[in-house]
C-alpha cells in the first residue's frame, strides 16, 4: 500500500532508489516516536535545573501514575482518530464507570469481579450507540459523541442527585495504590497496557483494517475489509478504555465525582496528535500516542514546579505543545529518516 | 421623537415598578388564600457535593411544615455562565417571583437584572458567593476571615517556619482571591515561612490530589499545606507518597475531619484545622427570606455574615446520629462520602435538618420550622465582593479565631 502524500519529483532528486516510500514512512514514524520519548527524557533531566528533586525516580513514578489515565484514554481516542472520527464522550463515559463502580460495587464487595465487567459493558454500550448513530444514521462523529456525552452526564446528574455516594472498589484501589516487585502497580499495568495496545494497533489484522479505513474507506471496502464492523469497533474500544480509565481514577482518588473526566478531553486529543497521528485519520502509532501522553504529563509536573502565575503557566504549556507539534511534523522526520539511508 | 417615546416608556415602567413595590409589602404579611409564595432556587452550577447539599437543604426546608403550605419552590440550574443566570433571573422576575435564593456565578454581572427585580418587589438572597448590588441580601461567611485564620493556624503548627504549599480554588475568582490575600497577609509576617508551590485545585478533591502530587514531585520536603476546598485530596496525595504527613489546614469535608481525628494519621504528623465555606448558608438565607416575607422580621437589604466554622483537630467529634448533637461535627465514613461537606448542618440556625435532608432534600419527619435568632451579624465591607465603591476596613485581616503563638 503506497501513500501519495509526497512529491515524487522532489523525491527523485533526493533519492536514487526507485520506490522506498513505504520504508521511509515506517522509519519516519519510528523516528518521531523516538523523538517524543527523547523529549520526555530531556525535559525530565533538564527539570533538575528548576528543582533538584525533579528528575529523580520518584518524579518519574509520579509522572507515570498521573499519566496512566491519559495513556488509557488516548488509546481509545487514537483508534477513533485513526479511522477519521473524534470521540468527545470520553469524559462522560469515564464518569459513568466511576459512578457506577462506586454506587453498585463499593468497597470490599465480593461481587466486584462480576459487577466491574458489567460496569465496563455499560460503557461499551454507550460507545456502540455513538457508533450506531455515526455509521447508520450518518451523524457526524463530533456531533454524535457530543450528544452522547451530554445525555450520559445529565443522566448521571439525575441519578446521583448531585452527590455521588459509595466508595472505590477494592480492586480499583489495589490497581492504583498497590506495589508489586518494588514498583507501583499502575506503572506495571501501564507497561502491559502499552504492549497490548501496540500489538492490537500495529500488529493485528484489526489494526491494519483501521489504518486502511482511515486512509480511504472506499478503497478499504473494495479491498474486502469489514468496513461497518471496523468503523463501530473503535468507538466501542474507546468507550471501554474510557470506562477503564474511570475505574483507575476512582481507585486513585478513592471515590467518584460528577466531573472527574472533564479535564482529560483535550489532553486525550493532544496526546494523539503530538504522538505523530494525523487528526484526519490513517496515520499514527500507539507508541507515539503514549509518548505524547507522557510528554504532556511531564510538562504539567514541571510547569507546576516552576511556580509562575497561573495565566503565564498555561501560556507556556500551550506554547510548548505548539512547538512540539511543529517540530515533530512528519515531513521533518521523513527527511531525517532518508538522510540516514 | 424617539427620546420622548423612551422617556414616556421609562416613566411608565418606573411608575409600574413603584406600584408593584407598594403593593408587595401589603401582601407580604399573611399568606394569600390558596396562593403560595413563589420562591426560586437559582443555582449556577451543579455537580459537586457542596452545591447539591446547599440546594437540598433549601428543598428540605421548603417541604417542612408550615412552609410546605406556604411555599412553591422551583429550582433552576443555569450553568457556569453569567449570561444563562441573567436570563434565568429575568424569567423568574417575569413569572412573578416573590423571592429568589441563589448562588450567584458573578459578583457584578447580575447586578442590573437584580436591580430590575428589586424594583418589582422581588427579594434576592445570595448565599456563599455574593453580589455587589446593594438591593440584594448577601448571606456569606466570606467576611469571616477563613484565609487569615487558617493561615495563622498553619504558622502556629509549624512554629513559624517551614516550606508550604498553597492549594487554591478557581483562578480569577474573587472568593479564591480574598482567601489567598488573607492567608498571604499572615504568611508575609513570618520570614521563615516559604511558599514553595502555589497551584489551583478548582475546589475539587481529585484535582487537589493530582496537583499536590505534582508539587510533591518537585518538593518532597514540604512541611505544611494551606488548602481551600478539596483538602482531602492533599492528604491522599501525601499518603500516596508514603512517609510522613504534615500539618494541613482546609475546609469542611467529612474525609478531612475524619483524618484529623484519626490517631494513626496523627501519629504520622497530621494536624490542622477544618474551617471554610458551609453549605448551611443557603438554608439560613432561605429562612431569613421567609421570615421577611411572612412579616416576622424587619430587615433592609444588607450583608449578613455567617459565622466561620472552626474545628481544630482536637475538637473533631464523631456523631452517632443523623445530626450535630452534643457538639459532634463529623459522621462515620459508612454514612456519607468523604467529599460530604459536614457544615451543612447547624443546630442553632437549622435544627430542622439532618444528613438525609442534605443528601436527598427530604424533610425530617415531625420537624417544624423553628424561628431564627433575632440578631444577624452584619458583614464587613469587602470591595468588589459584597459592595462596589466601598472601602475595606483597616483591620480587614484581623484574626478572630486564633492568636499567634509564634513571633
Amino acid at each position: 500500500m503506497t501513500v501519495m502524500n509526497e512529491n515524487p519529483i522532489a523525491q527523485a532528486g533526493f533519492q536514487q532508489s526507485a520506490d522506498t516510500r513505504r520504508s521511509a514512512r515506517v522509519s519516519a514514524e519510528t523516528v518521531s516516536t523516538l523523538a517524543v520519548a527523547a523529549l520526555c527524557v530531556v525535559l525530565l533531566v533538564g527539570a533538575r535545573f528548576i528543582s533538584p528533586s525533579l528528575g529523580s525516580w520518584s518524579q518519574v513514578e509520579t509522572v507515570l501514575v498521573l499519566g496512566s489515565f491519559l495513556v488509557v484514554l488516548s488509546f481509545g481516542q487514537g483508534l477513533v482518530i485513526l479511522t477519521g472520527g473524534l470521540d468527545l464522550s470520553l469524559p462522560a463515559v469515564a464518569t459513568l464507570s466511576g459512578i457506577l463502580a462506586t454506587n453498585w460495587v463499593g468497597a470490599s464487595d465480593p461481587g466486584a469481579w462480576c459487577l466491574l465487567p458489567v460496569v465496563l459493558l455499560a460503557c461499551g454500550c454507550v460507545g456502540f450507540l455513538s457508533a450506531a448513530g455515526i455509521v447508520w444514521l450518518k451523524v457526524p462523529p463530533f456531533i454524535m459523541t457530543l450528544a452522547m456525552s451530554i445525555i450520559v452526564s445529565s443522566l448521571l446528574l439525575g441519578y446521583t442527585k448531585g452527590t455521588p455516594r459509595g466508595a472505590a472498589p477494592d480492586a480499583a484501589v489495589a490497581l492504583m495504590k498497590g506495589h508489586l516487585l518494588g514498583l507501583p502497580a499502575p506503572v506495571l499495568f501501564l507497561v502491559g497496557f502499552v504492549l497490548l495496545g501496540w500489538l492490537f494497533q500495529s500488529r493485528s489484522v484489526y489494526g491494519r483494517y483501521l489504518y486502511a479505513i482511515g486512509t480511504n474507506v472506499e478503497a478499504a471496502r473494495i479491498a474486502g475489509a469489514p468496513v461497518t464492523a471496523m468503523r463501530i469497533l473503535p468507538y466501542v474500544i474507546s468507550a471501554l478504555s474510557a470506562g477503564f480509565a474511570g475505574l483507575m481514577l476512582v481507585g486513585y482518588s478513592s471515590g467518584a465525582t460528577l466531573r472527574m473526566g472533564d479535564s482529560y478531553l483535550l489532553p486525550s486529543i493532544a496526546a494523539v496528535v503530538i504522538g505523530g497521528s494525523s487528526i484526519l485519520g490513517g496515520r499514527g502509532t500507539f507508541l507515539g500516542t503514549v509518548g505524547g501522553a507522557i510528554l504532556l504529563t511531564t510538562l504539567g509536573t514541571i510547569i507546576s514546579a516552576i511556580g509562575l502565575e497561573f495565566g503565564l503557566r498555561t501560556i507556556i504549556e500551550g506554547a510548548i505543545v505548539l512547538v512540539a507539534l511543529l517540530l515533530l511534523r512528519e515531513e521533518l522526520f521523513q527527511k531525517l529518516g532518508s538522510l540516514w539511508r | 421623537m424617539i427620546s420622548t417615546l423612551l422617556k414616556t416608556a421609562t416613566a411608565a415602567l418606573l411608575l409600574g415598578a413603584a406600584c408593584l413595590g407598594a403593593i408587595q409589602p401589603a401582601e407580604a404579611g399573611a399568606p394569600k388564600d390558596g396562593k403560595k409564595y413563589k420562591i426560586y432556587l437559582s443555582l449556577s452550577y451543579s455537580g459537586n457535593a457542596w452545591q447539591s447539599e446547599a440546594a437540598n437543604i433549601v428543598k428540605a426546608l421548603a417541604a417542612t411544615p408550615p412552609y410546605n403550605d406556604l411555599v412553591e419552590l422551583k429550582e433552576v440550574i443555569s450553568g457556569a455562565d453569567p449570561q444563562a443566570q441573567i436570563s434565568a433571573y429575568e424569567s423568574m422576575i417575569d413569572a412573578g417571583a416573590d423571592g429568589i435564593v441563589s448562588f450567584p456565578i458573578s459578583a457584578t454581572a447580575l447586578n442590573r437584572t437584580i436591580k430590575r427585580g428589586c424594583e418589582q418587589g422581588v427579594l434576592f438572597f445570595m448565599y456563599d458567593a455574593t453580589v455587589t448590588e446593594s438591593c440584594a441580601y448577601n448571606v456569606s461567611y466570606l467576611s469571616s476571615g477563613f484565609g487569615e485564620n487558617s493561615a495563622q493556624a498553619l504558622v502556629n503548627a509549624l512554629g513559624g517556619k517551614g516550606k508550604i504549599f498553597l492549594s487554591r480554588g478557581v483562578p480569577g475568582n474573587s472568593v479564591d482571591q480574598r482567601h489567598t490575600d488573607g492567608a498571604k497577609h499572615i504568611f508575609a509576617k513570618y520570614p521563615g515561612i516559604e511558599v514553595v508551590a502555589e497551584y489551583y485545585s478548582f475546589w475539587d478533591d481529585r484535582t487537589t490530589q493530582q496537583e499536590t502530587a505534582k508539587a510533591l514531585a518537585a518538593h518532597p520536603d514540604v512541611q505544611g499545606i494551606w488548602a481551600q476546598a478539596g483538602e482531602y485530596g492533599a492528604i491522599q496525595a501525601l499518603l500516596d507518597k508514603g512517609g510522613n504527613l504534615v500539618p494541613v489546614t482546609g475546609e469542611n469535608s467529612n474525609g478531612f475531619r475524619l483524618a484529623l481525628a484519626d490517631p494513626a494519621m496523627q501519629a504520622k504528623g497530621l494536624t490542622g484545622v477544618s474551617a471554610g465555606s458551609p453549605p448551611a448558608q443557603s438554608g439560613y438565607a432561605f429562612k431569613l427570606m421567609m421570615e421577611i416575607l411572612t412579616g416576622k422580621r424587619e430587615l433592609k437589604p444588607t450583608n449578613i455574615e455567617y459565622p466561620l466554622p472552626w474545628v481544630p483537630a482536637d475538637k473533631v467529634k464523631l456523631c452517632s446520629g443523623d445530626t450535630f448533637e452534643n457538639g459532634c461535627n463529623v459522621f462515620p465514613k459508612e454514612r456519607v462520602p468523604s467529599s460530604f461537606v459536614t457544615e451543612v448542618l447547624n443546630p442553632v440556625l437549622l435544627p430542622e435538618l439532618n444528613i438525609e435532608s442534605a443528601l436527598n432534600g427530604t424533610p425530617v419527619k415531625g420537624a417544624t420550622i423553628q424561628p431564627l435568632p433575632a440578631e444577624v451579624i452584619k458583614a464587613a465591607n469587602e470591595p468588589g465582593i459584597n459592595c462596589s465603591r466601598c472601602e475595606a476596613a483597616k483591620d480587614q485581616y484581623k484574626l478572630t479565631k486564633i492568636a499567634p503563638t509564634v513571633n
